[in-house]
């Protein structure tokens, strides 16, 4: 008897068990499914539901809050979609809140994600109706998609007589296969480099000089915002004019001068002009030179004569 | 020349006489199989048409009904749980490369729970009890027609039927359903461990998506199968033991073929709540 009530505890555990994993199970399935605890209904309007249907999760801001109840079509271009969402989320939703047909991930199942829109508004209430947004449709994507395709056929297209083209010549390879000009034209990147720095280091010289002198500094900054310099200068062109008129006038003179030389008139044009005067001054030249030579020739005799002997010896002590 | 005329046509004669024959062979072979089946199949359905008959009649014998459930149902449950953990384990572990191939891993529990929920533990549990609970009853049943105890009790007064067969067929009909459910329990506990042995999917997130994939019409119509499953069961077991003859070699026969048929029939029922589950869009 003992052994049959301990076979019939066992039993009784054994159905408990089971019994108590499948409600647990059933009612884990039923909350996912919101069949259980505190829920409100709202609606949204589509154009096309892409496939939704009763038990599709409904996410609000990526969190699964609902499904969908029912799918019902209102009338050719709409299709009315019933959510049940839990009440906790209720003051969440506002009036404003955008509905729209999503998947989950890119081969999941179709939900509704319910999306926040800026502006305020009030939470929603049993029965409201939210905005929706149009959902992109697989066939416009294809549609899209072949559009694409034709670009990239014909791109692929050109890109092969481009490349035919580079093929059947070797000029190009062989300028794409030369070291030289890849040297070269690195080379003529660098001086490019150094010419750009250099630019770069005069431009900036240049605009502190710019600077500099805008700020009246140097010789030429004073030249150009000192005022009183700017008088002293216009001062000295006003002396310069006097002095060039006067040259104008030593000029004129000089003109007149080197005429009259040039004419022979004068002394100095006389002596300048007349050939025989000229003559005759190097003959009297001459004279006067074998003159001297003959004067000191007297002189020296002079000089050995006794009465100026005794004199010169005196003198050379 | 006509000798060859000849034997062409002893050619042709003996090959009409082998294929004659052969039609004739098949259609005596067929016509007994057909016979022999359909016979079979009229005797189960009578011995279940019994079964209704006396299920609602008292004297309802409670006493054998907790201790068959208790042999059929909880001393199945070691060999149950074991079975469903590495079924699970394994699908895991299988299915993981392929998931892995597509970019899909983090869809392992979802798949594996499907798999696991709607056909693998019921059916594989429905198959271990064909096996464990199905050989038992037959070899029993058929020991105790042999031995004349069916026959004795007739005599004594008891309803021999009422206390063996409805009695088991109630145990394996009310116990397969609990034991198909800690199967489930026990396989999707399998299929965490095995999605834990090469990946790393936290106890939290496996148990979150693995109910986030399950519907009602995943659970519900696998539970329900799973009565019928142990009916089957329970009903041929019994009636292989209780029709059974020949002596000790007629037990033999009969736990034998109650594996069989009840095997086939749990086969055959799975196909058939498919097919109605699958007509009545509840997955």
């Amino acid at each position: 008897m003992a052994n049959e009530t301990f076979r019939n505890i066992r039993l009784g555990a054994f159905v408990i068990i089971g019994t108590v994993f499948l409600i647990a199970a059933l009612y884990l399935i039923g909350n996912k499914q919101n069949l259980f605890g505190n829920t409100f209904r709202i609606s949204a309007k589509f154009y096309n539901v892409g496939g939704l249907m009763a038990g599709n999760n409904v996410r609000f801001a990526g969190i699964d809050v609902g499904t969908v109840e029912r799918v019902e079509i209102v009338n050719d271009s709409s299709v009315n979609v019933v959510m049940v969402i839990e009440k906790d989320i209720q003051s969440f939703i506002k009036k404003n809140a955008i509905a729209s047909v999503g998947t989950d991930g890119l081969m999941g199942n179709r939900l509704i994600n319910i999306n926040s829109a800026r502006n305020h508004a009030e939470s929603v209430e049993e029965g409201d109706e939210l905005q929706t947004l149009r959902p992109i449709e697989q066939d416009e994507m294809v549609r899209t998609l072949n559009e694409t395709n034709e670009n990239m056929k014909a791109i692929t297209s050109n890109l092969r007589t481009i490349t035919d083209r580079i093929n059947s010549k070797n000029t190009m390879w062989s300028l794409l296969m030369d070291t030289v000009i890849a040297d070269n034209v690195k080379a003529a990147i660098v001086s490019v480099k150094i010419a750009s720095n250099s630019s770069a280091v005069l431009t900036g010289n240049l605009k502190s000089i710019s600077e500099d002198i805008r700020n009246g500094k140097g010789s030429l900054g004073a030249l150009i915002t000192d005022t009183t310099l700017s008088g002293k200068i216009r001062q000295i062109i006003v002396k310069l004019d006097g002095v060039s008129d006067t040259a104008a006038f030593i000029t004129g003179d000089f003109s007149r001068i080197s005429k009259r030389l040039e004419q022979g008139q004068g002394s100095v044009g006389v002596l300048l002009k007349d050939t025989s005067f000229i003559h005759h001054l190097n003959t009297s030249i001459n004279n006067i030179n074998k003159g001297t030579i003959i004067l000191n020739e007297d002189l020296e005799a002079l000089r050995h004569s006794w009465p100026f002997k005794k004199y010169f010896k005196k003198k050379k002590k | 020349m006509i000798f060859i005329i000849l034997s062409n046509d002893s050619i042709h004669a003996s090959v009409f006489n082998f294929k004659s024959s052969l039609r004739i062979i098949a259609m005596v072979v067929s016509a007994d199989i057909w016979k022999s089946f359909l016979s079979e199949t009229g005797d189960i359905a009578r011995f279940t048409g019994r079964f209704f008959t006396e299920f609602p009649r008292p004297r309802y014998e409670f006493g054998e009904f907790l201790r068959q459930a208790f042999y059929i149902g909880y001393k199945s449950l070691p060999l149950v749980a074991i079975t469903a953990f590495i079924m699970g384990l394994v699908i895991t572990i299988q299915s993981r490369p392929t998931l892995v191939e597509f970019g899909a891993e983090a869809w392992l529990p979802k798949m594996v729970s499907i798999s696991l929920i709607r056909e693998i533990a019921p059916v594989i549990t429905a198959l271990i009890c064909a096996g464990k609970i199905g050989s038992g009853i037959g070899a029993e049943l058929g020991s105790m027609k042999v031995t004349e105890q069916i026959d004795a009790m007739e005599v004594s007064g008891t309803n021999p039927y009422k206390y063996l067969v409805v009695t088991r067929v109630m145990a394996t009909t009310l116990t397969i359903p609990i034991l198909a459910v800690l199967a489930d329990t026990v396989s999707l506990y399998g299929g965490f461990l095995g999605a834990n042995i090469r990946g790393v999917v936290s106890w939290d997130l496996f148990w979150n998506q693995v109910f986030d994939t399950l519907v009602f019409g995943d659970v519900l119509p696998s539970i329900l199968k799973t009565f019928f499953f142990g009916f089957a069961i329970g009903i041929i077991g019994c009636y292989k033991g209780y029709n059974s003859n020949k002596g000790t070699e007629g037990v033999g026969r009969s736990a034998n073929s109650a594996v069989v048929i009840s095997s086939l029939l749990v086969f055959v029922i799975d196909l058939i709540a498919v097919q109605i589950t699958d007509l009545l869009q509840l997955n």
